[in-house]
């Protein structure tokens, strides 16, 4: 164990540790951009610098880990004066789009120039025109889109592909002379969408739901997501009776925080206008919608025929991954208690 | 002259001064190229300025304009400043900015020199913040009298303290970034660009970079030999597809390698790369040269240079034919004739003489170093009956041979150093792990006499020495101690104090110049020897010295050799006269303060055990895991900076 003072406060941590992650457990706030808690630190907005004793530069404390006997300042005025200062440059030409942006509300950059507050540009002169909306550009899936303008080049896109996907896909560069994330490998994307959720601001936005809220206009409501055994948990973003986006929890098992491209991206099928919602039964050539009453003494009717007359083994029950385990089961008991025959199976199996 | 300077924070103001004062900090040369005055320096500790035709404030903009190219854009102060920076000097330069704008560069400039991630951000402001402080009286009148900069003349390279001192040029912070950034296969076409024995020199390199790492003045320097094993290995390892640069239609000539050593081979590779058509001549069975025939394997395993590295070369098309020895099977002045150019890198071969009583007699169990590690190296002990060795040295040839010995049953190991530990050449982790193994160090001793019995040898007279004054090297000269002689007792007695050159393949060839070293004298900005058409590099120019610079002058040879077949005057490219400017103004200074505060420890390779390994010859070393590897290199500072010059 090792000693180290946090803005005055005495506390003992274990070596190795960075000051970020002492001053978060020890309840000391310090304004982070590109931090992610799962990756290595990217230390690229800066804002998370702090004073140690004996140095005359800021540290960044996402990168610098704490050493015995370190003396922090998080709070200083010094401190607070560059992170504002920092702040700036990124507002350079951040196009002040916010009324039309996916983001707004929710939006890290938003929340943090609110925190430091913004009194003056850098220099005079510095505040072009703000570049209203331009046109998004392509990114390595169809389901996102890149407004390279509200880019802040935090980088966190980058290294959740590199290090929690392990695809490579994206590459921080320049153009004109201004940071920005190049989708350089699109051949070996996967649509996750790992790169849009951890987007701190309104530069990633998913392009597949025609609708849009903010975030006072859904509610979010948490499942399980159907489409494979892994079972991640998923939040269904609601707004008008219709699922616009799926989101998840960072903080929950199996999966933290991460989804794949179906979980992300399938809910469209909720909303289709071609999926079954009232039970239909055919009669002649032609489907004819009637109650669930009806349907289910239709079904109850004809399974018991089949039992009395070829037996219960003439009856096999199919059962569908896309259901939850809680449903499997009742499906199987179903089949073996009430029908009495042991002909179950699942598509998965297939 | 200097009008002014003000490197390293030394201030030297010559403007108006009747007797001019130099800088103490800062050894400028005159020249950047023959007939090309330097009049202006910037860099990333201050600003010199030698002429008045100079305009400081177009200067500091096209520095400025030098940063934004440099920068990356990964962090923000730099990445989204640099550009406002420009925008700034630019007003300043048309004469049209306001005191607020040269209040906000300033402001502007100490940011950005404070918050951001590496050297470019951290070091490209210094310069134009010297010029606010130190030409604030010019900047004023100009933004009263609205007086337009004059443009001067400008070129800029970019450098880092490590990669400077690389005699084969890698771009080490490049690479490193790479690893950190978990594109492996990235980082190896980085240092592929710049050597074709990645895996070699990650095993086996003196690493001058590391004695040069502004990390080491935090709290080690980063581990830059072994992230480069890392990546070679990590390729070979997976059995990836080794990614090459796509060579270029065949020029249809022809050239002559002799010696498949690290220079040939490197001259080899990047002739090939350019398309030329390469065929090399080595004496002996397989290639690599000392690396192969003097390197032992437990620090580089037989395959990775003789078979994988070498094959990647061979598979450009490269032919080596071995067992043809140029000065007896073919001679040298026929290949001139026969190719149209040839590139020789026979190396330093043979031992360099004691000077000791006795040593020319043949006695048995006399075995000059570099024979005996030959032998081995060839899977036979040279004198299976001798049990006892003593080895004379003190250089990675001595510890070589020490060890080699225990490695082949030798049970009495000694080694004897004229002068003290703290002078030996070897590199200082090779000689701790000779001492784990139990050899034992004799220092401040040399050797008078062997003592022989019916043609043996079966001791060595040692007298004691102690240390004078500093010689040229700068290391204490040794002096005997009159009437120290003590005896050694013996059966084997190793002189490895250096090597010379061979130089049979010169048969029948005799204008060729040498030194007075007796190596071959080259054209340094050429490497053309005396005879046109016929270019040198590695120990057989230089004498013995380090597999790095042999190969990095390999290829610097090829650079040569196909600008002498194109026509083109053969000389150093803009790059290789930076390197030069920046050695000498020196990018790693000893006494710099680097504001990290530290607390992560360079991470060791696992050895092997020393009474398990000292016996057998598997490689002591264990390269790093992926994690280890992507937090070393986590370490690097990325200290980039930029120095450029007016002319
Ligand atoms: C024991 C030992 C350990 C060393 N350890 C290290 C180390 O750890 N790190 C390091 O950086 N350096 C080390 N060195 C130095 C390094 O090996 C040399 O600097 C490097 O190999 C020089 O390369 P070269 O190509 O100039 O010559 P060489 O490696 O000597 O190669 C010359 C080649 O030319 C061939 N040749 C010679 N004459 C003829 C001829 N007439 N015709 C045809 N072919 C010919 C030879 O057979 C040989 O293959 C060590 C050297 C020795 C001897
Ligand atoms: S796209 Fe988003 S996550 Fe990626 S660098 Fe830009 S702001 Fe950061
Ligand atoms: S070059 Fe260095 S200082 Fe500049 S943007 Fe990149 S990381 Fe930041
Ligand atoms: S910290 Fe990195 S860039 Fe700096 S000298 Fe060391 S290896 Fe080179
Ligand atoms: S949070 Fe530390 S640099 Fe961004």
């Amino acid at each position: 164990m090792i000693t180290v003072t946090i803005d005055g406060r005495e506390i003992q941590t274990e070596p190795g540790k960075t000051i970020l992650e002492v001053a978060r457990a020890n309840g000391i706030y310090i304004p982070t951009l590109c931090f992610l808690e799962d990756l290595l630190p990217i230390g690229a907005c800066r804002l998370c610098i702090v004073e140690v004793d004996g140095y005359d530069q800021p540290q960044p404390s996402c990168v610098q880990v704490v050493t015995d006997g370190m003396n922090i300042r998080t709070t200083t005025e010094k401190l607070l004066e560059m992170r504002r200062d920092i702040l700036k440059l990124l507002l350079l030409d951040h196009p002040l789009d916010c009324p039309i942006c996916d983001k707004a509300a929710e939006c890290k950059l938003q929340d943090l120039v609110y925190e430091l507050g913004y009194d003056r540009a850098i220099a005079e002169g510095s505040v072009g025109v703000p570049m209203l909306h331009k046109p998004p550009v392509k990114w390595s899936t169809i389901g996102i889109n890149y407004f390279p303008s509200r880019c802040v080049a935090c980088q966190r896109c980058v290294h959740v592909c590199l290090e929690r996907v392990g695809c490579g896909v994206l590459e921080a560069g320049k153009e004109d002379g201004t940071p920005r994330i190049f989708p350089a490998h699109p051949e070996k994307c996967i649509a996750c969408g790992e790169c849009l959720s951890v987007c701190p601001v309104g530069a990633l936005t998913e392009a597949v739901s025609p609708l849009k809220a903010r975030p006072w206009e859904k509610t979010k409501t948490k499942t399980v997501c159907p489409y494979c055994g892994v079972g991640c948990v998923i939040e269904l973003n609601v707004a008008s009776g219709q699922v616009i986006k799926v989101t998840t929890d960072e903080a929950v098992p199996p999966n933290y925080g991460t989804l794949c491209v179906k979980g992300r991206f399938g809910f469209e099928f909720i909303n289709s206008d071609k999926r079954l919602t009232k039970p239909l039964i055919r009669q002649g050539g032609s489907f004819r919608e009637v109650s669930w009453d009806e349907a289910l003494n239709y079904v109850a009717k004809k399974l018991k025929e089949i039992k009395e007359k070829h037996g219960a083994s003439a009856i096999a029950g199919l059962c569908s991954a896309r259901c939850t385990n809680e449903d499997n089961y009742v499906f199987q008991k179903f089949m073996r208690a009430v029908i009495g025959t042991n002909n179950v199976d699942h598509c998965a199996r297939l | 002259m200097i009008l002014f300077s003000s490197w390293q924070g030394e201030v030297v103001d010559n403007r108006n001064k009747k007797e001019p004062k130099s800088p103490k900090a800062i050894a400028l040369p005159e020249e950047f190229k023959p007939g090309e005055k330097i009049k202006a320096f910037f860099g990333w500790d201050g600003i010199v300025i030698c002429d008045d035709s100079v305009d400081p404030v177009d200067m500091a903009l096209r520095y400025a304009e030098a940063m934004l190219n440099e920068s990356c854009g990964k962090c923000t102060p730099c990445g989204q400043g640099a550009r406002f920076m420009r925008t700034l000097l630019e007003k300043m330069a048309k004469g049209v900015a306001t005191n607020d704008d040269i209040e906000g560069l300033r402001s502007l400039a100490t940011l950005i020199k404070s918050t951001s991630k590496c050297s470019i951000g951290q070091t490209a402001p210094v310069p134009i913040l010297h010029v606010l402080e130190y030409f604030g009286e010019e900047i004023k009148g100009r933004v009263s009298s609205k007086k337009p900069a004059q443009a001067g003349r400008y070129r800029y390279a970019v450098t880092a303290p490590c990669l400077n001192v690389c005699p084969s040029s890698l771009d080490i912070p490049k690479y490193i970034e790479e690893i950190r950034e978990v594109r492996f296969e990235d980082s190896l076409s980085t240092i592929r660009e710049m050597t074709c024995l990645p895996g070699t020199l990650g095993r086996v390199c003196v690493r001058p970079c590391e004695s040069n790492c502004r990390r080491a003045l935090v709290e080690g320097s980063v581990s830059i030999k072994w992230l480069k094993r890392f990546a070679a290995d990590f390729e070979m390892g997976h059995r990836k597809k080794p990614r090459l640069p796509q060579i270029p239609p065949s020029i249809g000539k022809r050239i002559a390698v002799v010696g498949a050593g690290p220079a040939g081979l490197s001259c080899a590779f990047y002739l090939a790369l350019k398309g030329y058509s390469v065929t090399i001549f080595e004496k002996s069975k397989e290639p690599g040269g000392m690396a192969t025939y003097g390197i032992p394997d437990y620090r580089l395993p037989r395959g990775v240079l003789t078979r994988y590295e070498v094959d990647i070369i061979k598979g450009l098309g490269v032919e080596i034919r071995y067992g043809v020895e140029i000065g007896k099977d073919i001679m040298l002045m026929d290949l001139h004739k026969d190719y149209d150019a040839v590139f020789i890198g026979v190396g330093a071969q043979t031992s360099a003489k004691m000077g000791v009583e006795g040593e020319d007699k043949g006695y048995r169990g006399f075995i000059p170093g570099v024979r005996y590690l030959y032998d081995i190296n060839n899977g036979m002990d040279p004198y299976p009956e001798g049990k006892r060795v003593v080895v004379v040295g003190g250089g990675n040839v001595a510890m070589d041979c020490v060890r080699t010995s225990f490695r082949i049953g030798k049970t009495d190991v000694h080694l004897v150093y004229r002068r003290s530990r703290a002078e030996m050449p070897a590199d200082p982790e090779e000689i701790h792990d000779a001492e784990e193994e139990g050899v034992l160090f004799h220092f401040l001793c040399n050797p008078t006499r062997i003592l022989e019995q019916d043609g043996k040898v079966v001791g060595v007279e040692l007298i004691r020495m102690e240390l004078g004054e500093p010689d040229q090297s700068g290391r204490r000269r040794p002096v005997p101690v009159p009437g120290s002689e003590f005896i050694l007792e013996t059966d084997i007695l190793i002189p490895a104090i250096g090597q010379a050159v061979d130089l049979s393949f010169l048969a029948g060839c005799s204008d060729m110049k040498l030194t007075k070293w007796k190596t071959l004298e080259v054209n340094p900005d050429t490497f053309e020897t005396s005879i046109k058409g016929i270019f040198a590099a590695g120990d057989c120019v230089t004498g013995p010295d380090v597999l790095v610079r042999a190969a990095g002058d390999g290829r610097k040879a090829a650079d040569r050799i196909d600008q002498y077949l194109r026509g083109i005057e053969p000389g150093p490219s803009d790059e290789e006269r930076f390197d030069r400017l920046f050695s000498k103004i020196k990018v790693f200074n000893k006494n710099e303060k680097v504001e990290v505060a530290g607390g992560m420890e360079r991470k060791e390779l696992h050895k092997l055990d020393p009474e398990v390994r000292k016996w057998i010859f598997d490689e002591v070393e264990k390269g790093y895991m992926p994690s280890e590897a992507i937090t070393e290199a986590q370490r690097c500072l990325r200290c980039y900076r930029i120095g450029m010059i007016a002319y």
